[in-house]
């Protein structure tokens, strides 16, 4: 039964309909989550550094914006972002780009605490150290404290990216045909499979996962 | 109290883009007609299993319209509960989703005139449903923001209804016994049913709780698209399209035949 | 000046209120439940996967990389509506007919419906798998050096464990374990999709009811930051305490 069901659909469930210029299913699971993972990245290291070296007032701004992204669930950041802001901005973003601001958004939050705490740990006496080189604050970032702490935090980038592809199946909520949408979509025409459907979903994100993963520990294993 | 104010300046900033907009001129423009339809209600709205694309009753309708725009049609899949969000969000044009008119709605979309015409009904294991006082004390699966959730709540209280993201699941939960029968358009119901593999276990309750109509919901206060989309449904009718259109889903031919007993113009 | 389009009829009204209050108190009955299971389990995947034994270390390691990864959202879907194809028919009956017990002092205890039983299953599954890797890191903190210490002065395991290791342990898991628990708060939304009655899914039908979208949302994004925040201060309050579920 399983082999059936995947034969029919595998195709959808890959791409979605790619040859109509609509990507979906993993591949699009896969697009949403590399584009939203290399914005919360860059947010994560922009916002960790700001919370540093930034003024009082906007460590103070940022501490509660990053807390209270935290305190959200994904659901609701997801629902604000697609049905709320065009209405009161009056702008409409596509489904696509509003999950990716959204999952971009709340994981840059996480990864900025991250990033914060990584910079934090390396002692007092390496920013002693630079600064008796004669360097600045910024150039001792730059070429003494990060390479470290980059290091140190890679474990928790890669733990959060693996949320952040997990997260992305938030998407079927508001309709994007990302994986667990399609499978979804595939179980309601197929209305009796639900175990083999939802089945064959969560192996497809067990191998994505576990395959990030490993490569993650391959990586941080060799910056050693 | 801060929020009023800040509520009041993201108002002025969102009303502006509105005002001036006329929605047929924009759809004209970008030569694209977006409409919100159903994936996984056939025969309204659904996943074709050959082609993966969206077709159905509702689509068809909605393709009338945008050939009468000259403009392409695009497909913006939804839920019963994404309906209206997802057009008060100006993410659809239109909703082509067996929309069914209400008081209550009308206050946030418009309605075309109704192309559709059906009532609540029910499925549950075969000789289990047969009349509406026994639906006390059972726990019924319904779909999220759709008239017939609201009409239980508030008209069997002793009910406890059950929402699902979609009708499928609704019988899916029917199927493994959380809930005793689910609710829906009657129309739906039986489409649902015949195309289940499972339906000699089901039945359709032999009572129909309302009389409901169902048209196409549009943005608020759009005369000249509300115009057009009315007179394209009127021309349906009159070419007898209307009726090609209905027999093809409905038809005697069909899994799940159902007489047409309502035109386009009966009702308003 | 009229009233923006968007805000529709106004605020509200009481009952509607009323709703989502009743649907915050659902999330935070399951997230505690959650958290209780997921905690205990947790305790006893991470002995497994500190242990020796091969036959205890594999199969709690295999469950917790299972979890771990694979998206909740598909979790719950597969326990809710797969249930059906994985339990016996008697089984599944007896799971969705209501049973009641009687409690003393004339309290009684309902059994709960079906989607609540799915939603705890699956959430405290995955949270414990996340709650064992903190225990585990929380356990390692503790230097080699100082068991080998306590062992030299005369300490029995337990007394090493219990003097030793957990005050420490637990010093150090506190912060990240009460991040656990606020994850399981949010985390509850997710099992709107299979129709428990918690914030998310009250948010939406108060939306459906009245369509005052933004008023719904607002006001369920707040009861969670009210929930999540008060559950950082109670926990961060408690000093030196044993973190609470």
């Amino acid at each position: 039964m399983m082999l059936t069901l995947l034969q029919d659909n595998l195709d959808y469930l890959l791409w979605g309909n790619l040859a109509q210029g609509q990507p979906g299913g993993l591949l699009l699971t896969v697009g949403i989550s590399l584009a939203a993972g290399v914005l919360a990245t860059l947010g994560g290291l922009a916002g960790g550094i700001a919370l540093t070296m930034g003024s009082p007032r906007l460590k103070r701004s940022l501490t509660v914006l990053v807390q209270v992204l935290r305190a959200i669930p994904v659901l609701m950041l997801i629902f604000w972002c697609y049905f709320l802001l065009p209405i009161l901005f009056g702008i409409d973003i596509p489904g696509v780009l509003t999950v990716i601001a959204a999952l971009a958004l709340i994981n840059a939050a996480y990864l900025s605490q991250s990033v914060q705490a990584g910079i934090a740990a390396i002692g007092k006496g390496q920013w002693m150290a630079g600064a008796a080189l004669g360097m600045t604050r910024w150039q001792t970032l730059r070429h003494i404290i990060l390479p470290p702490a980059l290091r140190h935090m890679l474990p928790s980038f890669i733990n959060q990216w693996i949320t952040l592809l997990k997260d992305s199946s938030l998407a079927y909520v508001v309709g994007v045909a990302e994986f667990t949408f399609v499978a979804t979509q595939i179980n309601n025409r197929e209305q009796v499979y639900p175990l083999q459907v939802f089945g064959i979903v969560a192996i497809a994100y067990l191998l994505l996962c576990s395959g990030l993963e490993w490569s993650g520990r391959r990586l941080a294993g060799n910056s050693r | 109290m801060k929020t009023p104010s800040l509520l009041l300046a993201l108002t002025l900033l969102g009303t502006a883009g509105h005002a001036l907009a006329d929605r047929l001129d924009d759809i004209k423009k970008a030569g694209v007609l977006r409409v919100a339809a159903f994936d996984s209600n056939p025969p309204f709205g659904f996943l074709d299993a050959k082609t993966h694309q969206i077709s159905g009753l509702d689509v068809e309708v909605a393709q009338a319209i945008a050939s009468k725009l000259k403009v392409k049609l695009e497909l913006v899949p939804t839920n019963p509960a994404n309906r209206i969000p997802l057009l008060v969000a100006g993410k659809a044009d239109l909703v082509a989703a067996n929309f069914t008119v209400t008081e209550e709605r009308k206050k946030q979309v418009d309605f075309s005139l109704p192309y559709f015409a059906s009532g609540q009904q029910f499925i549950a294991r075969k000789g289990s449903l047969s009349k509406p006082e026994q639906l006390a004390g059972l726990r019924v699966g319904v779909d999220k923001g759709t008239t017939q959730e609201i009409y239980l709540r508030e008209k069997y209280s002793k009910t406890t209804v059950v929402a699902y993201d979609d009708t499928p699941l609704a019988f899916t939960a029917l199927r493994n016994g959380n809930v005793q029968a689910i609710s829906q358009d009657g129309s739906k119901l039986a489409a649902l049913l015949a195309n289940a593999p499972d339906k000699a276990k089901y039945e359709l309750a032999p009572f129909t709780l309302t009389r409901e109509y169902q048209a196409i919901g549009l943005p608020k206060g759009e005369a000249r698209l509300t115009k057009v989309v009315n007179e394209t449904l009127l021309e349906l009718e009159k070419s007898g399209q209307a009726h090609k259109i209905y027999d093809r889903w409905f038809g005697p031919g069909t899994k799940a035949p159902l007489p047409r007993d309502f035109k386009i113009g009966d009702a308003v | 000046m009229t009233p923006p389009s968007w805000l529709g009829q106004g605020w509200l009204a009481p009952h509607y209120l009323g709703w989502l209050l009743h649907g915050a108190a659902m999330t935070a009955a399951l997230a505690l439940c959650v958290s209780l299971a997921a905690t205990l389990l947790g305790i006893l995947l991470c002995a497994a996967q500190d242990s020796p034994l091969r036959a205890l270390y594999w199969p709690a390691h295999l469950f917790c990389s299972l979890h771990r990864n694979t998206p909740l959202l598909v979790q719950v879907l597969l326990w809710y509506f797969g249930a059906g194809g994985l339990l016996p028919d008697v089984t599944m009956q007896w799971l969705n007919t209501p049973h009641q017990w009687a409690l003393p002092l004339g309290f009684s205890l309902d059994w709960p419906s079906f989607e609540w039983l799915a939603a705890w299953l699956a959430l405290s599954l995955y949270s414990a798998s996340f709650i064992s890797a903190e225990l585990a890191a929380g356990l390692n903190t503790v230097a080699r050096g100082q068991k080998l210490a306590a062992r030299a002065l005369g300490m029995s395991e337990w007394q090493i464990f219990r003097f030793i290791v957990l005050p420490q342990a637990l010093r150090v898991i506190r912060q990240p374990l009460l991040g656990q628990y606020t994850a399981v708060i949010k985390n509850t939304s997710l099992t709107m999709v299979i129709g428990v009655a918690e914030l998310s899914y009250t948010s939406r039908q108060v939306e459906s009811e009245t369509l005052l979208a933004f008023q719904a949302f607002a006001v369920a994004t707040l009861l969670y930051l009210l929930l999540v925040i008060g559950t950082q201060l109670a926990g961060s309050r408690q000093a030196n305490g044993a973190p609470d579920a």
